[in-house]
């Protein structure tokens, strides 16, 4: 059905979409066409098209309105955008399409030819009242500017709200983004810094979270008189659980421990150092109490049962202390004296703690220095020999001179043997400082012998280790024949304990140089077991009693100690002269002491009273 | 400190993204302004990038309601860009509610949108995840919460791998996605193929996508068919996407020049 133009336009019954023929689709296929392409639309042609007819409809409605009402034209424009035609390709189109060909395709033109007015007239689309009233076409004309005018305000307006929501859309999603990506990125690095931070087996803070915390106690401020305490805890034991248990049974051990100890621990950090070495930092100490009772806390924690592998478990820890006011110490200072310490307390029977003591440290320092230095003072020549006269007690004669080893020290002055032989055994360099001592002493007596005929013979005292050596009757012989001494001007010392333990090998040395003339004497004799039996096999020719026995004699001879040490010592003299040896006695400081050993037959004294270690050239003096 | 792997990137949205450049084009205002600048350089090079970029989509929507029509019920979309007009919850919910669909995509903010697009769908969510690490895409518990592997799948990779260099073997990465599916599932993909274009268009084109987050890497057709290994195309094989079952016959006026190729394939 055509539509009359001239009826009046009925804005309740509007028409139907039948009511406008084939000119609809045309219009409508023509408008999709128009605005495919200007934005992505999520429809088929079809679709859009069916879409668009329905617009169609509804601007025509809107021309005939009765009044005519803005809000129509509004809509359809935000309708448009809400279908995403949104565009201002779109916009412009539509506008186009709707223009030409809306009112020819619905065969909606003006009936009747255009007015004067509406053909040349400057306010022909006024639509004004003025104008000379506007015949039906003028009003259509008039009603389409409007019209078009309400749409493109209506899609404006919705194209505009729909791109301010967009961007605000996106810059939430960009917003978020970010949020999210920053605090993962925090999270992570709190993950990287717990893990950088953290013993991955325990979870308790490790070596490098305890050094910042440690640092951090000095940074703060170490003048003020605060005062910090460590406990250097180390199981006891561990490795042997490792090794019967198994590493996993270890760790799960380890595990328990830790948690054990940061319970034990209370506030104080706790942090595993590596292995089975944990260390609990305690802040802010006012005396060393205060780190004792965590000690002893941490003690017990470690002390109660685990279960480990279905298996009951007991362990103990060692724990090495220290306590000290913060300023004057590092933290380095501090690990290090807790370490050693630790070191004591498992020396000294584990299971406990050991506090750190200052002196101590500097003894085990200085021996430690002197053990270090030794090698290059016998290269530098620092060592030197003394020689103690010893003397006949039936003639007063200078039989021979023992030699005794000094260290002149270049800070400490001059050592004595007793502060550096123990050590030399302890390294190993007393291989070579003993052969040194011995190369000296032949040189020495073959001077004295050279210097007259009543040369005392040189005492060396060997050390177990040469003894022991493979290449010791090698090594007097070379002596003996370089300097072309007597073998008789040579003795050798060795103590009744070394003399007991010493293997057949050592014997078969001792017998060799026997043989070769040298004497051989037990020195300190009477402080080991005294066993005589070994003295008939063993090629030796004299006895050098303890001065112990000898310290004896100086009281007055009525005491019944005194008495009772006289008797033992006539006893071992007559002895040993059974067994042909000759007897020394050590340590003579009186003249009383050395008439009561001539009195029981004492062959030869050696000690302050007979003369004090001396330098070789005081020696010549005797001769 | 160095940065560990497994911390994320942080966002920069000074650079251009391909996701929001392709937003441009569709006609949508999810983009800042390096975007649309990089877009408009685009167009100069391109001036049917618009054109191309909606024929695409239109192409994704066709191959999803071919795909709903065929009775799949899930897509694992990967990909899947800003949400925008058109996408493929909508589409596919639109003719069947019940279907699930789980969006992937690098960019953090388009994922960032999908999920605000999202809020309240039950049946669709996006996961951050990359193309290029198929494994953390199909054990993703989120992927594994909306997608049953043993049913059929519509795994949806369009415009996406030529953002994937050769070194990231393409191939092998469909070929691990498609060895997850059960079969009757679909594979719907398309890219950019460096077909129908003069040397000096590609040059212009690519040096755009230099600037952006995501250089570009076209492939010719057999490289894109290769993608479709294991796959039984369907009607009509791999053209370029205006050809592919089109709505109407005048869709697209050059379709020699429509840049993106692509297919539907089902698994056997
Ligand atoms: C051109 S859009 C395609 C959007 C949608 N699939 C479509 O065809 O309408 C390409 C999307 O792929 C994403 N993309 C690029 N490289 C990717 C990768 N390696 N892994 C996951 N998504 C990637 C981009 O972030 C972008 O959102």
């Amino acid at each position: 059905m055509i539509h009359d133009p001239d009826a009046k336009p009925d804005p309740v019954a509007a028409p139907g979409q039948d009511r406008y023929g084939p000119g609809l689709a045309v219009f409508a296929r023509a408008w999709a066409k128009a605005v495919t392409g200007t934005s992505y639309l999520p429809v088929t042609p079809a679709q859009l098209e069916e879409f668009l007819e329905g617009l169609t409809v509804r601007l025509v409605e809107a021309l005939h309105e009765e009044p005519f009402s803005l809000r129509r034209g509004y809509q359809i424009g935000s309708d448009l955008v809400a279908a995403h035609i949104a565009s201002a390709e779109g916009l412009g189109r539509t506008i186009e399409v709707i223009e030409l060909r809306l009112l020819r395709d619905l065969g909606l033109s003006p009936a009747g030819p255009p007015t004067a007015a509406s053909a040349g007239s400057p306010d022909a689309t006024s639509g004004g009242p003025g104008s000379g009233g506007p015949g039906p076409g003028d009003d259509l004309r008039d009603r389409m500017a409007r019209l078009l005018g309400t749409v493109a305000i209506g899609y404006a307006r919705a194209l505009r709200d729909r791109t301010l929501d967009e961007q605000e859309s996106i810059r939430r999603a960009a917003m978020v983004a970010r949020e999210q990506a920053e605090h993962a990125l925090r999270e992570s690095e709190a993950r990287f810094r717990h893990q950088a931070t953290h013993d991955p087996l325990t979870d308790l803070p490790n070596r490098a979270l305890f050094a910042e915390r440690l640092a951090g106690v000095f940074e703060r401020d170490g003048r003020s008189g605060r005062r910090l305490g460590v406990c250097f805890v180390d199981l006891d034991g561990f490795k042997m659980v490792n090794d019967t248990l198994g590493h996993q049974a270890g760790d799960q051990l380890l595990v328990s421990v830790a948690r054990n100890l940061r319970r034990g621990a209370g506030e104080h950090l706790v942090a595993r150092m590596g292995g089975d070495e944990f260390v609990i930092l305690v802040e802010d100490t006012t005396c060393t109490d205060d780190v004792l009772k965590v000690a002893d806390a941490a003690l017990a924690a470690v002390n109660e049962p685990y279960v480990v592998d279905g298996q009951e478990l007991r362990v103990s820890a060692s724990i090495g202390i220290v306590e000290r006011p913060v300023a004057g110490t590092t933290p380095s200072d501090v690990m290090r004296a807790a370490n050693i310490t630790l070191h004591w307390a498992k020396s000294s029977g584990k299971s406990r703690w050991a506090l750190f003591d200052p002196e101590r440290n500097e003894r085990e320092l200085t021996r430690y220095a002197l053990s270090s230095a030794m090698p290059a003072a016998l290269e530098r020549g620092e060592f030197c020999l003394d020689y103690q006269p010893l003397v006949s007690l039936c003639d007063g004669r200078l039989l021979g001179v023992e030699a005794l080893v000094r260290w002149r020290h270049p800070q400490l002055g001059v050592l004595r043997p007793d502060r550096f032989i123990g050590l030399a055994e302890e390294t190993g360099l007393i291989v070579r400082l003993g052969s040194w001592v011995l190369a000296e002493a032949c040189r020495q007596a073959r001077r004295w012998v050279g210097l007259s005929e009543k040369a005392p013979f040189v005492s060396v005292n060997l050390a177990v280790r040469q003894v022991r050596g493979p290449g010791l009757v090698k090594e007097v012989t070379g002596l003996l024949r370089e300097h072309d001494l007597p073998p008789d001007r040579l003795q050798l010392e060795i103590t009744e304990s070394a003399m007991m333990n010493t293997a057949d090998e050592s014997v078969d040395n001792l017998r060799s140089l026997a043989d070769l003339g040298v004497r051989i004497a037990i020195d300190d004799f009477g402080t080991g077991y005294s066993n005589l039996s070994y003295l008939r096999t063993l090629p030796v020719c004299e006895l050098k009693v303890a001065g112990a026995f000898v310290e004896g004699l100086r009281a007055p001879a009525t005491e019944p100690a005194s008495v009772t040490d006289e008797r033992i010592l006539a006893t071992l003299v007559s002895l040993a002269h059974t067994l042909d040896l000759t007897v020394t006695a050590e340590g003579v400081e009186t003249a009383t002491q050395a008439d009561r050993l001539r009195a029981i037959g004492c062959d030869a004294a050696q000690g302050w009273h007979f003369g004090k270690p001396m330098p070789p050239s005081l020696v010549d003096a005797l001769l | 400190m160095r940065r560990p792997d497994w911390a994320p990137e942080t966002i920069d949205i000074d650079r251009p993204s391909a996701a929001r450049m392709y937003d441009y084009f569709l006609g949508g205002s999810h983009n800042f302004a390096v975007d649309r600048e990089a877009a408009q350089a685009m167009i100069a090079a391109v001036p049917e990038a618009p054109l191309i970029a909606q024929a695409n989509r239109a192409f994704l929507r066709r191959s999803v309601r071919f795909l709903v029509e065929a009775g799949v019920r899930q897509f694992l979309d990967i990909g899947s860009g800003i949400p925008t007009v058109g996408n493929v919850h909508e589409i596919a919910q639109a003719m069947a509610p019940e279907s699930t669909v789980v969006y992937v995509d690098i960019d953090p903010v388009a994922v960032g949108h999908s999920r605000e697009i999202l809020d309240g769908n039950e049946r669709a969510l996006a996961i951050r995840a990359d193309i290029r690490d198929p494994d953390r895409i199909l054990d993703h518990p989120d992927v594994l919460k909306l997608i049953d592997f043993g049913q059929p799948v519509a795994l949806m990779i369009v415009a996406v791998l030529h953002y994937v260099r050769d070194e990231d073997r393409p191939t092998d990465l469909v070929g691990r996605l498609r060895s997850a599916l059960a079969p009757g599932s679909y594979l719907a993909l398309s890219q950019a193929s460096g077909e129908g274009r003069s040397p000096a268009e590609w040059d212009e084109a690519s040096a755009v996508y230099k600037r952006t987050d995501r250089p570009l890497h076209n492939r010719g057709r057999a490289e894109i068919t290769q993608l479709f290994d294991g796959f039984e195309l369907v009607e009509p094989g791999i053209v370029w996407v205006p050809e592919w079952r089109p709505d109407s016959s005048h869709a697209f006026e050059d379709v020699e020049r429509a840049i993106y190729i692509g297919g539907v394939g089902r698994l056997r």
